[in-house]
């Protein structure tokens, strides 16, 4: 059995390739930032697992895995914050096809699943300043999953934070898919087990 | 009954002993097999990425990084150009086959990270780029249609970063430009995984670049003198001549140190396993003095006995020196993962390759050493005298 294992990891390893996750830049400084007071953190690495997985998170979030990049077989970088052995929170970041490029969204969470931070690590947009701005990010502060549950992605209807941007749609749209998503995995990774 | 089958009767008496020699010759010819095998998977793999990089030499100004990864390190920072006319200048050597000009911009991207970061673009000419990296594959689209059009090809790194497709759009940050992306690329294994292209006259005219380059890819002829043009590129001032030759014998001096240590284990290994093989043909011969006797006094040569022996000893090697090709071409892959793991670098590729060219030098070694091994015994019982034999004097 473990042969097996390691011959078909072995011939696997090519289609390991195939997917990209997303990582913080640099966690010890970025975890210490969103969770001020943590002494540690632990690094899982998580996947959605089956086809059956997949249609249950895509029918929660109103909206099909698409594109090159959004597949069954992204790997999903889950950080566990610690402070000494108590666990205080998540901190997980899902990748996002933006107007311009690819969106990075990180959510802190707390134990509970209610985010405490909310922090865009990479967006090309012609509304960057506004999507990255302090004022932006404390709209999600104390929201959770429940909050996002009528969130229709595709419309942008019953959206619970306010667009900081003149212009409508756009990057906010897409901002908001991913902390659906977002919310979604972890619930399914951590929180509904 | 001719003397094979005896040989090979007499083998298979002793099914445990006969099993562990030849095990230990598979051993040794495995080891054998996938040095050889790495000695020209590696040379040959190194050379393709080189010919892959589609030029030999290269060209920048003085001081200039001319590599993104470089580039980003200095924080975008340190460029430095050379004038267009150096291709002109270039191209006029005999040598020189083809030459693709290169210009490098970077662009401080303050929506990357929490302080901002260094976002690199490559400029390259849309006919010669292309024409020099052949190897480059697309996953999706093409090049762009010109050096002017407001288009980008990106590298697959380059493009699962982005989340981008062939048809999306594509901002530059800081100056607010749209590209559209015309191709992503396959994984090439390069540093231009990680690359965005966009054609040089669109790079020169959103950045203010006109008649600049930061490099210069050369082609040389086939067979041309390369150590005489970059002799004469050297005196031609304020620019850096970075040889891709020079980097190959550099890799290929450091790997040159490691295989010879290998090499220096694999012949141990066939050493030993040539001593086990002439200890147990030995011990075979020597139980069997009686009965050689007998054979000699039916009117057997002392050549006969030689050969009957010599014959055991060629089956045992060959047992094993099959099994070991076999165990060399099935773990080949883990091999070559593990020589990725320990190697300071290791180019893209097949890094082992057992062939029959391999496969025929290791047998021909194992096969020369096992018989080799096999003549003291053989030669001990060609000389058995067949009276003393019988009385178990010897």
């Amino acid at each position: 059995m473990r042969i097996l294992f390691l011959f078909c990891a072995l011939f696997c390893a090519a289609d390991c390739f195939a997917a990209v996750g997303c990582d913080l830049n640099d966690p010890d400084r970025d975890i210490n930032r969103l969770f001020p007071g943590s002494s540690g953190y632990k690094t899982v690495y998580l996947s959605v697992k089956t086809p059956e997985m997949l249609a249950r998170i895509e029918k929660r979030l109103g909206d099909k895995f698409h594109g090159l990049y959004e597949n069954i077989g992204v790997p999903y970088t889950l950080y566990e914050i610690y402070r000494d052995k108590e666990k205080i929170g998540y901190v997980h970041g899902v990748n996002q096809k933006g107007d311009y490029g690819g969106i990075q969204v990180f959510l802190a969470l707390d134990p509970a699943g209610t985010v405490k931070a909310f922090y865009i690590q990479k967006l090309t947009s012609r509304t960057a300043k506004e999507l990255r701005s302090k004022e932006f990010a404390a709209q999600f502060e104390g929201l959770s999953l429940k909050n996002f549950r009528d969130y229709d992605p595709l419309s942008g209807k019953a959206a619970p934070v306010k667009n900081p941007a003149s212009q409508p749609g756009g990057d906010f749209l897409h901002v908001l898919r991913a902390v659906k998503k977002n919310l979604i995995l972890m619930d399914e990774f951590v929180f509904s087990k | 009954m001719n003397i094979y089958s005896v040989a090979s009767k007499n083998l298979l008496r002793r099914k445990s002993r006969t099993a562990l020699t030849a095990g230990g010759i598979a051993l040794s010819t495995w080891a054998l097999a996938t040095l050889l095998g790495f000695s020209r998977g590696y040379e040959n793999a190194l050379n393709r990425d080189i010919d892959n990089m589609g030029f030999q030499v290269l060209l920048t100004a003085k001081g200039c990084p001319y590599e993104a990864a470089t580039l980003m390190l200095k924080g975008g920072t340190g460029l430095r150009y050379m004038k267009e006319d150096i291709v002109r200048s270039v191209a006029s050597n005999p040598e020189v086959e083809e030459t693709t000009p290169m210009l490098m911009q970077g662009v401080f991207d303050p929506d990357k990270g929490e302080n901002g970061a260094v976002a690199a673009y490559l400029g390259v000419d849309a006919l010669s780029f292309p024409r020099m990296k052949r190897y480059l594959e697309f996953k999706q689209g093409g090049w762009f249609r010109d050096n002017t059009a407001r288009e980008a090809v990106l590298g697959y790194e380059a493009a699962e970063l982005e989340q981008r497709e062939a048809g999306d759009k594509l901002l530059i940050p800081g100056i607010g430009a749209e590209m559209t992306v015309s191709g992503v690329l396959k994984r090439s294994g390069t540093q231009d995984d990680g690359t965005i292209f966009l054609p040089i006259g669109t790079v020169r005219e959103l950045f203010s670049r006109q008649g600049q380059l930061t490099a210069l890819g050369i082609k040389v002829r086939k067979g041309a003198d390369i150590d005489a043009l970059e002799n004469r590129l050297y005196d031609l001032p304020d620019v850096q001549v970075v040889s891709l030759a020079q980097v190959k014998t550099t890799i290929m001096g450091l790997v040159s140190g490691a295989k010879a240590v290998v090499l220096a284990l694999a012949l141990i290994a066939v050493i030993i396993a040539m001593s086990g093989v002439a200890n147990t043909v030995l011990m075979s011969v020597m139980e069997r003095f009686g009965e050689i006797g007998i054979i000699k006094s039916m009117g057997a040569l002392p050549s006969d006995i030689f050969k009957l022996v010599l014959a055991e000893t060629a089956a045992v090697c060959a047992l094993g020196g099959v099994s070991g090709l076999l165990l060399a071409a099935l773990t080949a892959r883990l091999s070559e993962t593990a020589a990725r793991h320990f190697l300071p670098y290791a180019p893209g590729g097949a890094l082992i390759i057992i062939d029959g060219r391999t496969a025929a030098a290791a047998l021909a070694v194992i096969l020369a050493g096992g018989l080799a091994s096999g003549l003291y015994p053989a030669w001990r019982a060609a000389r058995v005298r067949p009276v003393e034999a019988m009385r178990g004097e010897q």
